[in-house]
């Protein structure tokens, strides 16, 4: 079955590319474009994977990912984001992985094929 | 006028004044001779023959040589009584000092015949002037003097000075409570007899005073003479009582030792050091608690000490000490001031790195989404089939940069991030040895030439090996970039200043004086590709570990960049 990833990012350029790109590997690919957003859609349409950006108006990425912890099964999160300071903070927010944007989606994508298998 | 009762008895009464009176007394005629003295003068003045008859100037070695010139002369024509001061020194070594009053005899019609000269005795008096006047010369010396070597050999020259308190040799003793021992610090004075003749002879034709003398002397506490050599040698357990320094120190008294060689309650051993048959030493004594004890001789003159010297000893040890600690309580208040200031140093130092370590991130975040974007089309595009080959060769290049871009933000945020070392005991030459190999191709591919100078006996340092050896591969690869045509790569190992040091030299071009300055600050870089954040932080991991990374450079030929870290404490 197809595996559905929720995109959580507030930059419009960026929601493209990972769109384009995680389409391209066969991924169905929803989109939220802050924290408060990405709860609803988790709620909603039960993703199997979250991509998850820090800095976005609203709601934040650590608060959202308290929230869809607090009240789903666990899902896997990955932090997607621009900051390289928090690298070592990661595990105690409960995310799965910790990526540093690149251009190069080579390492973003081998983790969501990594921890989509380890769900089943 | 004399009273009736007593005119008949004036003789008898000028008898009893004339024997009774502690006074010298004599009578000179108009042409200074001398017709009559009392018993007192002779002994007063040290003579070992009768004045009378003798010339005036003879006797009291009054500078005038005539009449003319004579001082005492000049009170005849009227009633005034003339004073004059001689001093000389007798056959024993004293000074005295005599106050000469010469006064008028006239006959019965008022014609002056001869002067009355009563001579007292006022060296006592003179003495204690001469005493309180040098010690004020001293206190004022001491005072100026903060510099604790400097003081202490300014102390001893004064207790061995001619114009002081003239001993032959003087030694200094301090006490050291950690080590629990006294231990000897400094010696002023001649090693040999030849020497003090050649030495004091010097002293009395080129310096005048004694501040002469001291000027003389102000750099001298860093020369080392035989005497200070062996006193350097002398140190006692603060247990041994035996030793009179020990002894000194523990009853806070004076030690007197007189006939040394041969008594059997004074140290052998102390006396065979010391080599004198008579020495004193006095206790320095600061807010109650002894903290050293000054020791001296007069191996050479073989004078008496005498009870006057050691209580001017004594005077003088009192007020050393007070300054001695003074000077020691300076120094460890600069030292502090300059750890202080290191750490002050350190903390705005660090404060800058963390300004510049926030920038860095807010930096890289800003920059990173944007290149995320670029890239990640540029990417899309390069996949994408049957694209117009000058799209294509635009997006490669995007692809190209934003690749560089990226690497750049990651030595900028390396840069910003805590450096918290895991310390574990290691050997430096190890590590240094792994480093080597490691780089050796790296060495071989830019003919460079190895070359390493291992001390082998290094003791071990606390370090986190991994960053350490961070800081090695920095210098050792910014020291084949210098040598840019190959060269000599040296790197050393030894121990300085309770430090493990090692040494990258290379044979490059230098550099110049205002680089040297700016070499570790971040982002400073010379080469064109240089990021600027090697060295930087390179310093950041060597101080964090409480150690320090000097530069030297010839401007013209080689580099050398030092390492210091701390020596592994038990």
């Amino acid at each position: 079955m197809q595996k559905k990833i929720l995109v959580v990012e507030d930059d419009k350029n960026q929601i493209l590319l990972y769109q384009h790109e995680l389409t391209l590997e066969g991924y169905n690919v929803i989109t939220a474009k802050d924290g408060s957003e990405a709860v609803k859609m988790v709620k909603e349409r039960s993703p199997d994977l979250v991509m998850m950006d820090i800095n976005m108006p609203k709601m934040n990425g650590i608060e959202a990912m308290g929230k869809i912890l607090g009240e789903q099964r666990k899902i896997p999160i990955i932090i997607n984001t621009a900051y390289s300071c928090y690298k070592d903070n990661f595990m105690s927010w409960s995310a799965d992985a910790y990526i540093i944007k690149s251009s190069d989606l080579t390492e973003l994508k081998a983790k969501i094929k990594e921890l989509l298998a380890k769900n089943g | 006028m004399l009273p009736h009762i007593i005119k008949d008895k004036v003789d008898e009464i000028l008898r009893c004044i004339i024997t009774s009176l502690n006074a010298g007394l004599s009578v000179v005629d108009k042409n200074l001779n001398i017709i009559w003295t009392n018993e007192n003068l002779p002994r007063m003045l040290y003579l070992k023959y009768n004045p009378v008859g003798k010339k005036c100037y003879e006797v009291y070695g009054c500078e005038c040589k005539c009449v003319s010139d004579c001082s005492s002369i000049g009170s005849l024509p009227s009633d005034n009584r003339r004073v004059s001061d001689i001093q000389f020194i007798t056959e024993k070594g004293s000074r005295k000092f005599i106050k000469n009053i010469s006064i008028p005899v006239r006959d019965e019609k008022g014609v002056v015949m001869y002067f009355l000269k009563l001579s007292i005795d006022v060296s006592e008096r003179e003495e204690k002037i001469s005493q309180l006047s040098l010690l004020r010369k001293f206190a004022d010396m001491m005072q100026g003097t903060l510099h604790i070597d400097r003081l202490l050999h300014l102390i001893l020259t004064c207790v061995t000075a001619g114009t002081a308190l003239g001993f032959n040799r003087a030694r200094l003793f301090l006490v050291d409570m950690e080590r629990h021992v006294v231990y000897g610090k400094m010696a002023v004075g001649p090693s040999s007899y030849e020497e003090a003749v050649k030495v004091w002879s010097e002293i009395t034709s080129k310096y005048e005073s004694l501040e002469d003398l001291i000027n003389a002397c102000e750099d001298k506490y860093q020369e080392d003479s035989p005497l200070h050599v062996i006193t350097r040698l002398m140190v006692y357990s603060l247990a041994n009582e035996s030793e009179p320094i020990v002894s000194c120190i523990k009853s806070k008294k004076i030690i007197w030792g007189k006939n040394a060689f041969h008594d059997p309650t004074i140290s052998k051993n102390f006396v065979n050091m010391l080599g004198a048959d008579e020495f004193v030493c006095v206790p320095l004594i600061a807010r109650g608690e002894v903290i050293g004890v000054i020791c001296v001789d007069n191996l050479y003159s073989k004078k008496i000490i005498t009870e006057e010297q050691v209580q001017m000893l004594v005077t003088v040890a009192s007020r050393a000490a007070l300054a001695i600690e003074n000077a020691e309580a300076y120094k460890k208040l600069e030292e502090k001031i300059n750890q202080l200031e290191e750490a002050q140093e350190r903390l705005i130092s660090s404060e800058r790195l963390a300004v510049i370590g926030n920038m860095a991130a807010y930096i890289a975040h800003e920059i990173r989404n944007p290149l995320v974007t670029i890239g990640g089309f540029a990417r899309n595009i390069l996949r994408a089939p049957n694209q117009d080959a000058y799209v294509r060769q635009g997006a490669e290049i995007i692809v190209e940069e934003v690749n560089r871009l990226e690497k750049i933000l990651a030595n900028i945020t390396d840069f910003g991030k805590p450096l918290i070392p895991a310390k574990d005991v290691f050997q430096v030459n190890d590590l240094l040895e792994n480093t080597c190999s490691l780089m050796e191709p790296y060495f071989k591919n830019n003919n460079i030439r190895l070359v390493r100078k291992f001390n082998t006996s290094m003791p071990s340092v606390m370090m986190d090996a991994t960053q350490i050896k961070q800081v090695f591969v920095n210098l050792m690869k910014n020291a084949v970039e210098a040598m840019m045509n190959g060269g000599l790569l040296t790197v050393e190992t030894t121990v300085e200043n309770k430090c493990v040091k090692v040494d990258v030299t290379d044979t490059g071009k230098g550099m110049s004086v205002e680089t040297i300055q700016r070499i570790f600050d971040p982002f400073f870089t010379t080469k064109e590709d240089g990021t600027g954040i090697g060295l930087a932080v390179s310093k950041k991991i060597v101080d964090e570990h409480r150690g320090s990374i000097v530069v030297k450079s010839s401007g013209q030929s080689g580099t050398t960049f030092s390492v210091y870290l701390p020596i592994k404490t038990e």
